[in-house]
C-alpha cells in the first residue's frame, strides 16, 4: 500500500511519518512544500533500513503537483495546511490546496476514489462552544461552529476544509477518517497556546486559569492519526485527539516558568476578560477597527470559557498514550529552554 | 443611492480595500470575484459582502457596479480593465499599473475612450505625512526642490515575502521587474510630484544582498536597488531596501529654503530650517527645533489616534473618498493620468536596467 503524507516536512508530518514505518508501512510518499525540511525525513530513511521514503517536492496549489503526489496511492493522510499569515493565505493554503488534492484524487485513471482512504487532520477549533455553558465536555457529537466568521481566521479555514471533505465524500464515496486534535505541542513546536494567553508586549495576560488545556502531544498525535488511517472501523468517523491526565493553564504556565524561563505574566480570571473583551469590541466597533479584534467577545468564549474533554472514542480504536502527559511536558519544556538558550 | 462598488482579486490586499469601502458611507460593496470560488466565497463570508462570484463578466452583468476595483496580480490587469469600462465602471486599480508600460497607456487610453475614470492605489500619497509634506511644498516654506531621496524597507520575512518566496509559481517570480515591481509604486510616486520631467535620465543598479544564503526560488531573485534619477531641475535617489532594519518608509525633499523629512511609519513631518543665527548659536538651536516639531507630530497622532482617524490604511480612505468624489460631480480624479504613466515609464526603464535580459 502506498501512503501520501502531504505537509511531511512539518512538526506533526515527521512524527507520522516515523509513526507509519514503527506501524510496518514502508511505501510512503512524503509530500513536502519547502525542501529545506527533508533533513529529518532523510534521516528517518537512513535510520530505518528497509523502507524507502520518496520526497516529493510541490505545492498543493499547483494542480499538476497535486496530480504527482496523489499517482498510485491508496492511503492519503493530509496534514498540509495554513498556520499562520494572512487569512487569504490561510484559505490558499489550506482549502484551496484540498481541494486541489481531492479533485487529483477523482481525476486518477488507474485508481477509483472509492478504494482510496483519505485521512484528514482537522482541529477542535471547528467545534461551535460559544453556546455551550462553561464546563461542558466537548465530544465528537458537538455541534461545529455556526459563526466561524467571528472566530480566528485559522479555525475558520479548517471548517471550511473540513467541511470540504465531507461534501466530496458524499459526491464520491471513498473513506473519509477526521481526527480533530486538541493542542498538539512538543519539541520544534511553540510555547504557548492561545488557550493559556496572550503575549502583549513585554507581558504575558495569562486568561486561560483553571481552564483544561486538550494538549495532544506531537508522538501521541501522530499515534492516534496513524491508528486512526489503519483501523477497518474507523471510516466515516471523527476523532477527537488529545491527551490523558490534562493540565490546566495554570499548571502548563506555572511548569513553564520553572523550568523554562522566568517571565511576567498577568493572570485575569475569566469574567475580567469577558469585559475587556467587550471593551475592546466596542472600541474597535467605535473606531472602525483602528486597534485589530484579537480579543472580541465570541473569541473569548471559544478559547478561554473552558471545557471538559472526551478521547474515548480514540481509546474505544485501540489508542494508548505513548508518552505520558508529565514525560511529554518535560521533553517539550527541556527543548525549549535549549532553544532559549541558543537565542 | 451611492455608487455600487465591486471587487474581482481575494487575495491579501482585498481585506484592505473591503475595509475602507466599509469607512465611507456614501457607497456599497455589493459583490466580490475571484477566479477561484473558494477566494471568493471566504472573503464575502468574513467581512458579510451580499454576493460573491468566480466569473467577472457575470458579476458586472449582474451587479452592474459603477467602480470596479481590480486587485488581481498585475498580468490580468489590462484585460480586466478594458472588460471594466467597456461594461461602463469606473476602475479603481491595485498597483503596479501593469506588467509594461505601453500596458498601462493602453489601460488609460481604453478608459479616457470610455469616458470613464481611473486611479491606482497610491495610497501613501493621500496619508496624514504626505499632505502635510505637500502643504509645505506648496505654501512655498521648502522652496524650489533641488533634490528628493526616497526610500522603502521590505521584509522578506513577512506574510507577502514568505508567501511568493515558498512558491515558484508565485505571480511575482513572473513579474518582469520581480520583487521590485511590485513595490516600487510606492517608491517613484512619491518622487514624480517634485520631478515632473518625462523622459529623466536614470541609473539603477539591483543585487542579491545575501548571495550565499541559499536560493529559496528557481530564478534569481534580487533584493537590493538603488536608482539614481536626474531631471532637468530636480534630482532623485530612490532605494529599495531589504534587508536594513527597521523596515521604513521615509522620504526626504530637499529644497531651496528648507529641507523635510517625512517618516511614513512613524507619522512624522520634520522640517530642516536654514538657520538665521550665527555662528555657534546657529549649530545649537536646531536640535530643539526638531525635538519640537517631534513632540507637535507626536501630539497630533495622538489626537488622531483619540479621534479613530490613524489607522494603516488611512491613506487609502483618502484617496477612495476622493475617487468616488470625482466620479459623483464629475471632477478629475485624484491622481493625473500624465503622472501614473510618468510612474510607469520610470518603473519600466529601472527594471529593463536591473533585468535586461527580460526586457531582450
Amino acid at each position: 500500500m502506498k501512503v501520501l503524507v502531504t505537509g511531511a516536512g512539518g512538526f506533526l508530518g515527521v512524527q507520522v511519518v516515523e509513526r507509519l514505518l514503527a506501524h510496518g508501512y514502508s511505501d510512503i510518499r512524503c509530500f513536502l512544500r519547502d525542501r529545506g525540511k527533508a533533513e529529518r525525513l532523510l534521516a528517518l530513511d537512513e535510520s530505518h533500513r528497509g523502507p524507502q521514503l520518496e520526497l516529493c517536492y510541490g505545492n498543493l496549489r499547483l494542480r499538476a503537483d497535486c496530480a504527482r503526489a496523489v499517482a498510485d496511492v491508496s492511503l492519503v493522510v493530509h496534514l498540509a495546511a495554513g498556520l499562520k499569515g494572512a487569512p487569504a493565505e490561510l484559505f490558499a493554503d489550506s482549502v484551496v490546496a484540498s481541494r486541489n488534492l481531492l479533485e487529483a484524487l477523482q481525476a486518477r485513471d488507474n485508481m477509483p476514489l472509492k478504494q482510496t482512504r483519505v485521512v484528514l487532520v482537522s482541529s477542535f477549533g471547528v467545534y461551535g462552544v460559544v453556546s455551550l455553558r462553561r464546563g461542558a465536555r466537548i465530544d465528537e457529537l458537538t455541534p461545529l461552529e455556526d459563526h466561524p466568521e467571528m472566530r480566528d481566521t485559522y479555525s475558520h479555514s479548517k471548517l471550511r476544509q473540513e467541511q470540504l471533505f465531507w461534501d466530496y465524500q458524499k459526491k464520491a464515496g471513498f473513506e473519509l477518517v477526521v481526527l480533530r486534535p486538541g493542542v498538539i505541542y512538543g519539541p520544534g513546536g511553540g510555547a504557548f497556546s492561545n488557550r493559556v494567553g496572550l503575549q502583549i508586549g513585554p507581558v504575558f495576560f495569562h486568561l486561560g486559569g483553571s481552564n483544561l488545556l486538550p494538549l495532544s502531544f506531537v508522538v501521541n498525535c501522530a499515534e492516534a492519526i496513524v491508528q486512526a488511517a489503519g483501523h477497518p472501523g474507523s471510516a466515516g468517523q471523527v476523532y477527537n485527539v488529545h491527551d490523558d491526565d490534562l493540565p490546566t493553564a495554570s499548571r502548563y504556565l506555572r511548569e513553564y516558568k520553572r523550568h523554562v524561563k522566568r517571565m511576567r505574566s498577568i493572570r485575569l480570571p475569566y469574567f475580567a476578560t469577558k469585559m475587556l473583551a467587550r471593551s475592546l469590541e466596542a472600541y474597535r466597533r467605535h473606531s472602525q477597527g483602528q486597534l485589530p479584534g484579537i480579543i472580541t467577545p465570541y473569541k473569548a468564549a471559544a478559547a478561554w470559557g473552558g471545557n471538559k474533554f472526551d478521547n474515548a472514542k480514540l481509546h474505544a480504536l485501540g489508542w494508548r498514550q505513548l508518552v505520558a502527559t508529565q514525560d511529554a511536558m518535560a521533553e517539550t519544556f527541556t527543548y525549549l529552554r535549549q532553544q532559549g538558550a541558543k537565542q | 443611492m451611492g455608487l455600487k462598488i465591486a471587487i474581482v482579486g481575494c487575495g491579501k490586499i482585498a481585506d484592505a480595500h473591503v475595509e475602507e469601502i466599509g469607512k465611507i458611507p456614501s457607497v456599497q460593496l455589493c459583490a466580490v470575484c475571484d477566479l477561484e470560488p473558494i477566494m471568493a466565497e471566504q472573503l464575502a463570508v468574513r467581512y458579510g459582502v451580499p454576493r460573491w462570484y468566480s466569473d467577472v463578466a457575470r458579476m458586472l452583468d449582474v451587479e452592474k457596479p459603477d467602480v470596479l476595483h481590480i486587485t488581481t496580480p498585475p498580468q490580468s490587469h489590462l484585460t480586466l480593465a478594458k472588460q471594466a469600462v467597456a461594461a461602463g465602471c469606473h476602475v479603481f486599480l491595485e498597483k503596479p499599473v501593469a506588467l509594461r508600460h505601453c500596458d498601462a497607456e493602453a489601460i488609460i487610453d481604453s478608459v479616457v475612450a470610455a469616458g470613464r475614470k481611473l486611479t491606482v492605489n497610491y495610497w501613501p500619497r493621500f496619508d496624514a505625512p504626505a499632505l502635510e509634506l505637500l502643504r509645505l511644498y506648496e505654501s512655498g516654506v521648502l522652496g524650489a526642490p533641488v533634490h528628493v531621496e526616497s526610500y522603502i524597507g521590505y521584509d522578506l520575512q513577512g506574510e507577502f515575502g514568505m508567501a511568493f518566496k515558498r512558491d515558484p509559481e508565485h505571480w511575482v517570480h513572473r513579474l518582469p521587474g520581480k520583487l521590485f515591481q511590485n513595490v516600487l509604486d510606492h517608491v517613484v510616486n512619491k518622487i514624480t510630484p517634485f520631478l515632473e520631467d518625462e523622459q529623466p535620465f536614470i541609473q539603477s543598479v539591483g543585487w542579491r544582498w545575501d548571495a550565499d544564503a541559499g536560493e529559496p526560488v528557481p530564478g534569481v531573485l534580487l533584493d537590493e536597488l538603488r536608482v539614481i534619477i536626474r531631471g532637468a531641475q530636480v534630482s532623485a535617489y530612490a532605494t529599495f531596501c531589504a534587508h536594513a532594519r527597521p523596515v521604513g518608509q521615509t522620504l526626504r525633499v530637499y529644497g531651496t529654503k528648507n529641507t523635510a523629512h517625512v517618516d511614513f511609519m512613524a507619522r512624522t513631518v520634520v522640517l530642516e530650517r536654514q538657520q538665521t543665527f550665527p555662528s555657534a548659536l546657529g549649530r545649537l538651536f536646531p536640535p530643539f527645533l526638531v525635538a519640537k516639531d517631534y513632540l507637535q507630530q507626536g501630539l497630533r497622532n495622538v489626537n488622531s489616534f483619540s479621534h479613530a482617524r490613524f489607522h494603516f490604511f488611512d491613506g487609502m480612505r483618502r484617496l477612495l473618498s476622493e475617487f468616488y468624489l470625482s466620479i459623483e460631480k464629475d471632477s478629475p480624479p485624484p491622481i493625473s493620468y500624465n503622472e501614473i504613466l510618468r510612474v510607469s515609464s520610470i518603473m519600466e526603464r529601472i527594471s529593463e536596467q536591473v533585468y535586461p535580459e527580460v526586457y531582450v
